[in-house]
């Protein structure tokens, strides 16, 4: 792993997306660039169509860019891989393994020992509050419970960024709510770089220290917007509203 | 946090008992089906002679005397003898071809003429090479099993490999699975294991169908049995292997459902 001024930082470099449709060309994403700092948390928001998923795709490296490239501590992303930790908003757990198996899966594939591996299963569902549920199936899980064993399956391989795709999007509101804080504790813990998809600007402001404002036809960047309030933050802070409204008055 | 994980434990408590009672009213209705259908049959049986329609009685006795004798025994074992490589290999066979052409699209692409051609035969069809290839005998009447087993397991193994969701691909991918067997290993097969079983449980009944045909050329068997009795006319010995291959049928589909469903709890 490189450490220096790089170690962990993002750069997504004029990435443009161009899709060949049934009635020509499709410009999913034009000229994309940002940067996300070590230890960062970016938060990027936009309306559907805006081409957010496909640039969560290219990041991951589960897609390749028609031009651009983003890189991560200075090497380009060409695929998926245990340094970048991926959360879906559908879970997408194994539904054959159990939250252990499940969380353990990467580490798995490094070959770490048994006995290792469990201690290591053990600190992430304690991270994520899921002590004691290790033997449970996901089928017996609620959706909140699911994303937090999806984000200790991410976290387990240690990654150098956490990428998330919309993942509290299929919760209820209080859940939703639950599950932020305990993503803030979490980066606070962990001092992973995160970066954050949502539709929703509310969320996008609570969580980020910085929001990557996208807008549509063809997808691309409005704006990068510092956030400079304290956390926990609150929507009827005044300042957040603030915020909000400027996000809103971009993309509406 | 923990009052709402305490919470979700409750809502996940109610789902209902993990273990499936015996459904009293099922097994009543069950069992006054099957009387209803023995009665029907020893109804016909008293307006027929008995080398037409044999009452359940003079079957039930025809059984008693086979079982006496051993030939009951000797019959079912040799069919067995066939029946289970020919299941096995077949079984095998096809879910391993199942998951390659279901994976690899080369493969598919190179072997999906061959599959076209090859689908449409019946196992009976091949009979001329069953014995050319493995003689008259137990070897024989394996490969029209294995036949058989083999189409229903390709099949089924195909679909549930094309099934697997990308998105669970994507997830291994980025949790350190690089080869492609590691991704069939870690999550094309537990992922289509579902489809596969059914397949194999599939499988299994059509090959105890096929124990009866495969038998038509001179292997012995149940199947012998069965033909050499309607020969002779004497119908309550056709039917007393027809019940041996039903009898067979339901204790192996019981045992290998029970099986499925401890292999697929997770489900």
């Amino acid at each position: 792993m490189a450490v220096g001024a790089d170690a962990n930082r993002v750069t997504v470099e004029d990435v443009s997306m161009v899709y060949d449709g049934s009635n020509g060309p499709v410009e999913a994403l034009r000229a994309v660039s940002f940067d996300v700092e070590p230890g960062e948390f970016v938060t990027i928001v936009g309306p559907s169509g805006c081409g957010k998923t496909t640039l969560f795709r290219i990041i991951a490296g589960l897609q390749t860019p028609t031009e651009g490239a983003v890189r991560l501590d200075g090497d380009p992303i060409d695929g998926p891989g245990p340094e970048l930790g991926i959360v879906f908003q559908e879970y997408h757990l194994f539904p054959w393994r159990t939250v252990a198996g499940n969380v353990g899966f990467g580490l798995e594939q490094t070959g770490m020992p048994t006995d290792q591996r469990r201690e290591r299963v053990g600190e992430l569902l304690e991270l994520v509050g899921l002590e004691g549920f290790a033997d449970s199936y996901p089928k017996d899980l609620s959706g909140g419970m699911k994303q937090r064993v999806a984000l200790a399956r991410a976290l387990a391989p240690d990654p150098d960024l956490l990428l998330m795709d919309e993942p509290f999007g299929a919760v209820d509101a209080q859940t939703r709510t639950m599950l932020q804080a305990e993503l803030l504790d979490i980066w606070e813990a962990t001092g992973k770089t995160v970066l954050f998809v949502t539709h929703d600007i509310e969320e996008a402001v609570k969580l980020g220290d910085r929001v990557v404002v996208m807008d549509r036809e063809p997808g691309r960047v409005q704006e990068v917007l510092d956030i400079d309030l304290e956390r926990p933050r609150s929507r009827s802070d005044r300042a957040f509203g603030r915020y909000y409204e400027e996000i809103l008055d971009r993309i509406g | 946090m923990a009052t709402d994980v305490s919470n979700e434990l409750e809502r996940t408590d109610n789902l209902g008992p993990i273990v499936e009672a015996i459904d009293p009213r099922r097994l009543l209705l069950g069992l006054l089906g099957l009387a209803g259908f023995v009665g029907l049959w020893w109804f016909g049986s008293t307006l027929q002679p008995a080398y037409i329609l044999p009452s359940p009685l003079a079957v039930a006795v025809t059984v008693q005397s086979e079982i006496a004798s051993g030939t009951m025994q000797t019959a079912l074992l040799d069919s067995v003898v066939h029946w289970l490589p020919g299941t096995v290999v077949g079984t095998t066979l096809g879910v391993a071809a199942g998951v390659a052409l279901g994976w690899s699209r080369v493969l598919d692409e190179a072997l999906t003429p061959v599959v076209r051609v090859l689908r449409p035969v019946p196992p009976l069809a091949l009979i001329g090479f069953a014995i050319a290839w493995f003689g008259i005998g137990h070897a024989g009447a394996a490969f029209i099993i294995a036949i058989g087993a083999f189409w229903i397991n390709f099949y089924a193994a195909y679909g549930g490999v094309e099934g697997v969701s990308d998105d669970l691909l994507d997830v291994a991918r980025s949790l350190g699975v690089e080869r492609q067997i590691g991704l069939v290993r870690a999550v094309v097969l537990p992922a289509s294991l579902p489809e596969i079983m059914t397949g194999i449980r599939t499988g299994i009944g059509r090959c105890w169908m096929l124990v009866v045909a495969a038998e038509i050329f001179g292997a012995p068997g149940i199947g012998r049995q069965i033909f050499r009795s309607a020969n002779s006319l004497q119908v309550d010995r056709v039917i007393a292997y027809i019940l041996v291959l039903s009898v067979m049928f339901l204790l192996v589909d019981t045992a290998f459902r029970l099986l499925q469903r401890r292999v697929l709890s997770w489900r």
